[in-house]
């Protein structure tokens, strides 16, 4: 594939970057400044007024109340974190692997239910987790007692939905490096008599690590700003920091506390993102001899 | 002990078999909800004794969908439009040139992806507000559609990326030596090389905006779309005209899917065909 070098004047280049560039600006990059603002604003009698005020991140880091939800809200994707790579890592493999012509059926299922409606899947959920839903009929069809399993609107079937929702994305990145994995590398462990075992940990799994990182982080942050599934199959008992911000701004009509909330969250992230850029680009200079 | 071929024997069967768990779990509430739409009770639970199509005639009796559906069409249909086409061009100066600035445009352009929806929504939210003090913009169709823009572009951008990455450049110079002038070669050569990947870009940017909740429940103000609306109504109670309007709704997924899977394998023949042997 060749690359052209481009200097600004050439129109090819604004043509394909400028118009791009502007909406991520004014639309993106811009929001978010004001976030940044607005956390430091107060509000009174529901207005928003426009003072700079540190009253808004006193609170935020004050009040353990904050801090509980903040903690769970981490926690959480932290355990759907592990969770997504436990199942995304074997059925990446298998597919780059063992499906052969099955491959392509399997990726168009997987990708359908990707993009079917997410608030038509949490409700399917809750029609399975229900009391007297789908798997507790099946439960004691199978000789399990009445009702054996009572997850509707429990922590346990949040996660149940959020690595539902997000297992993908670690199955396609961990699948991309599988397949950019040369093969001879395998093929010449098998030959320096190496098990089939020995050469997925030793050489298979430290080369698809990329993707298992990559996965792991996107699962992290995305999982962050879960709503759906903590509000609608967690029943709303244990709420996570997504439903803090939606109150502050529905509930109290507080500007300032929502900014500041949604700024700790994409800082979290932001913090999560960088930590797994520095691990990469370590691992990296110890990968290449200099 | 079990023997080398035994061993790898399981490890076979046990691949496989994840795949086959993951593909029940993915398709647990799916089929559940087309199960649901053809109840003959009003209960949504099993076992159902009998079976009926009643409640598909019943959603648009009562028709409270057809706005929120009108929405979410036009919704995607603009969303895909423009995230097509900014996502294609981003695609091209992502891969194919080298410009000052571009680690910027690449993080630039890339971010929204990495954002949870929700606080993309709140962020645009709180833009909008702002706006709206200082210009009298209000949220509805025009907010939500820039929302879906920013988030889906992205989306479109890499997976038209991956189809530029793997482009023949020495097809444009042939064309080109043969006396095609610029345009042509970009019709003719280009476009047609591209298309498995922005068609398939399309379909996702229009499925993603179809499905949409977070972005539109953000910035919709008092615009509804059909998740937004299904979300207002599973939280007031459950009846079967919501499985019913979730099986229709899985029609528009299921086409877009499987023309796409069309589309890519007739251009992979064509490009086998078109390499000499």
């Amino acid at each position: 594939m060749r690359i052209d070098r481009k200097s600004w004047r050439d129109p090819l280049l604004l043509g394909t970057t400028v118009p791009l560039t502007l909406l991520m600006i004014v639309f993106f990059l811009v929001p978010l400044a004001m976030t940044g603002i607005l956390s430091f604003q107060t509000t009174k009698y529901y207005r928003l007024i426009w003072t700079w005020d540190l009253a808004t991140w006193r609170d935020v880091f004050g009040k353990p109340f904050y801090w509980t939800i903040m903690l769970r809200t981490v926690a959480m994707s932290l355990v759907c974190v592990v969770l997504s790579l436990a199942i995304a890592m074997p059925v990446a493999y298998a597919l780059a692997t063992r499906l052969g012509s099955l491959q392509r059926h399997v990726t168009i299922l997987i990708t359908f239910a990707f993009l079917t409606d997410a608030v038509l899947k949490t409700f399917g959920w809750i029609l399975v987790l229900d009391k007297n839903g789908v798997l507790n009929w099946g439960l004691s069809y199978l000789g399990f007692g009445p009702q054996a399993l009572n997850l509707l609107f429990t922590p346990s079937a949040t996660m149940i939905g959020m690595v539902y929702n997000l297992a993908v994305y670690p199955m396609f990145t961990i699948y991309l490096s599988l397949v950019r994995i040369d093969r001879d590398l395998q093929l010449a462990a098998y030959d320096a008599g190496a098990s089939r075992l020995r050469t997925f940990f030793e050489v298979t799994l430290p080369l698809s690590k990329p993707g298992l990182y990559a996965g792991a982080v996107l699962v992290f942050v995305l999982s962050l700003g879960a709503f759906l599934e903590p509000k609608v199959m967690g029943g709303g008992n244990s709420p996570m920091a997504s439903e803090l911000i939606r109150q502050s701004f529905e509930t109290r009509v507080n500007w300032p506390l929502g900014a500041a909330l949604t700024l700790v969250l994409i800082v979290i992230g932001a913090l999560s993102l960088a930590i797994s850029a520095l691990v990469a680009m370590r691992r990296r200079r110890v990968a290449s001899p200099a | 002990m079990m023997s080398d071929r035994t061993k790898s024997a399981l490890v076979d069967t046990l691949l496989v078999g994840s795949v086959a768990l993951l593909l029940a779990f993915f398709y647990v509430p799916i089929i559940t909800l087309v199960v649901f739409s053809f109840t003959g009770s009003r209960m949504l639970t099993l076992p159902i004794e009998t079976w009926s199509t009643e409640w598909y005639p019943a959603l648009f009796a009562k028709g409270d969908f057809i706005p929120a559906l009108k929405n979410s069409a036009l919704i995607a249909a603009i969303t895909t439009i423009f995230a097509t086409v900014l996502g294609a061009a981003g695609a091209i100066a992502w891969i194919r040139f080298r410009f000052r600035l571009q680690t910027f445009f690449r993080a630039l352009t890339f971010a929204p992806l990495l954002f949870p929806q929700l606080l993309l929504g709140v962020v645009m939210l709180l833009w909008f507000s702002v706006l709206g003090q200082w210009l009298g913009f209000t949220t509805g169709l025009a907010s939500v559609v820039i929302g879906h823009i920013v988030y889906i572009t992205p989306f479109t951008l890499v997976i038209v990326a991956v189809q530029v990455y793997g482009f023949d450049e020495t097809l444009e110079d042939a064309a080109r030596d043969a006396g095609a002038s610029g345009w042509v070669v970009f019709r003719e050569i280009t476009l047609p090389l591209l298309w498995p990947g922005i068609f398939s870009a399309a379909s996702f940017a229009f499925l993603l905006s179809w499905g949409n909740f977070y972005i539109s429940y953000s910035l919709g103000g008092t615009i509804r779309t059909l998740p937004t609306f299904v979300y207002s109504g599973i939280a007031v109670g459950s009846s079967p005209i919501y499985p019913a309007l979730a099986t229709l709704n899985f029609i528009p997924a299921l086409v877009l899917v499987v023309v796409a899977d069309v589309v890519r394998r007739r251009a992979a023949r064509r490009n086998r065909l078109a390499e000499p042997a």
